[in-house]
């Protein structure tokens, strides 16, 4: 029901030697369930800020895009694990929900997007008559 | 029949751990350092490392880790980061609290469970004015070196 788009950018944890001036894009890790017809994306974005992402539902595709400002840490770097830069992905969620009401929090370095479904129809009772 | 030395595991255990590995991998949440094998524990959280003539300054990506789940130990040029990430909060806090329906999962790729990661530093460090601060999932821990280990100018005097 929901995939995730082909998209393929640079690996997490692939290093370069200047990665102070390149600015790569990461895909997050996302955990998406369905609880309550509420559709919830949990997203792991480290070093961002609410007002640095970007949430965006179109055309049934919910995608997400965060900056991550550049952290500079005084002196030399003797480790380096991982590379900073920004988060990108994309979700197919299909026509099945309101995308006028999606809500998004972000807290401790964790987006979580909520989108209910679509109010479902009213199931229709066919009377019958005896003819 | 084919013999086994005492301690030596069987070829097919393997493919059966394997096996519930990639059954797991579908059903539950990673730990959080991955689908990778159990050595790999120690890598997470990955960090990176700043030194300056005064300061050794450690830098690691903790998203949804709360201050209170994290335990930082010093000890001699040694930091041990010990932690735990619990199961995400699926039921927004808007919604009633009666409500108990449970998730319906489609994906489970953030890692949850307990971590602990041992570092060494380039020098021995001041463990009495270590500062470690958490922010937006960013953790960065400011350890000032042992006054043995900064650097000291030598004045040349001249006789």
């Amino acid at each position: 029901m929901i995939a995730s788009s082909p998209t393929s950018p640079a690996e997490r944890n692939q290093l370069s030697g200047s990665s102070a001036e390149q600015r790569l894009t990461y895909r997050p890790n996302v955990d998406v369930a369905t609880c309550d017809d509420i559709l919830v994306l949990i997203a792991d974005i480290p070093g961002s800020s609410a007002s640095a992402i970007d949430v965006q539902v179109e055309d049934g595709v919910l995608s997400i895009d965060a900056a991550v400002p550049a952290r500079s840490l005084p002196g030399t770097a003797v480790r380096r694990e991982y590379g900073i830069g920004g988060y990108q992905r994309s979700f197919q969620i299909g026509a099945d929900f309101d995308a006028s009401q999606t809500a998004a929090t972000y807290r401790n370095g964790v987006l979580t997007i909520r989108v209910p479904r679509l109010a479902a129809e009213q199931p229709r009772t066919i009377p019958i008559t005896a003819g | 029949m084919q013999l086994l030395r005492v301690g030596y595991a069987h070829p097919l255990e393997d493919l059966r751990d394997e096996m519930d590995r990639l059954w797991n991998s579908l059903t539950t949440a990673p730990p959080l350092h991955g689908w990778t094998r159990q050595s790999a524990k120690e890598a997470f959280p990955a960090i990176n490392l700043f030194e300056t003539a005064e300061t050794v300054v450690l830098e690691a990506e903790l998203p949804g880790i709360d201050p209170d789940a994290l335990e930082i130990t010093t000890l001699g040029d040694e930091v041990t980061l010990k932690g735990h990430r619990d199961e995400p909060d699926v039921l927004s806090q808007d919604t009633p609290t009666e409500n108990t329906a449970t998730p319906t999962w489609h994906r489970r790729e953030r890692g949850i469970g307990e971590f602990v990661r041992r570092l060494s530093l380039p020098t021995l460090i001041d463990p009495e004015d270590v500062e470690a601060r958490l922010q937006d999932g960013v953790l960065t821990v400011t350890c000032p070196k042992a006054a043995a280990c900064r650097p000291r100018k030598v004045t040349v005097t001249s006789t």
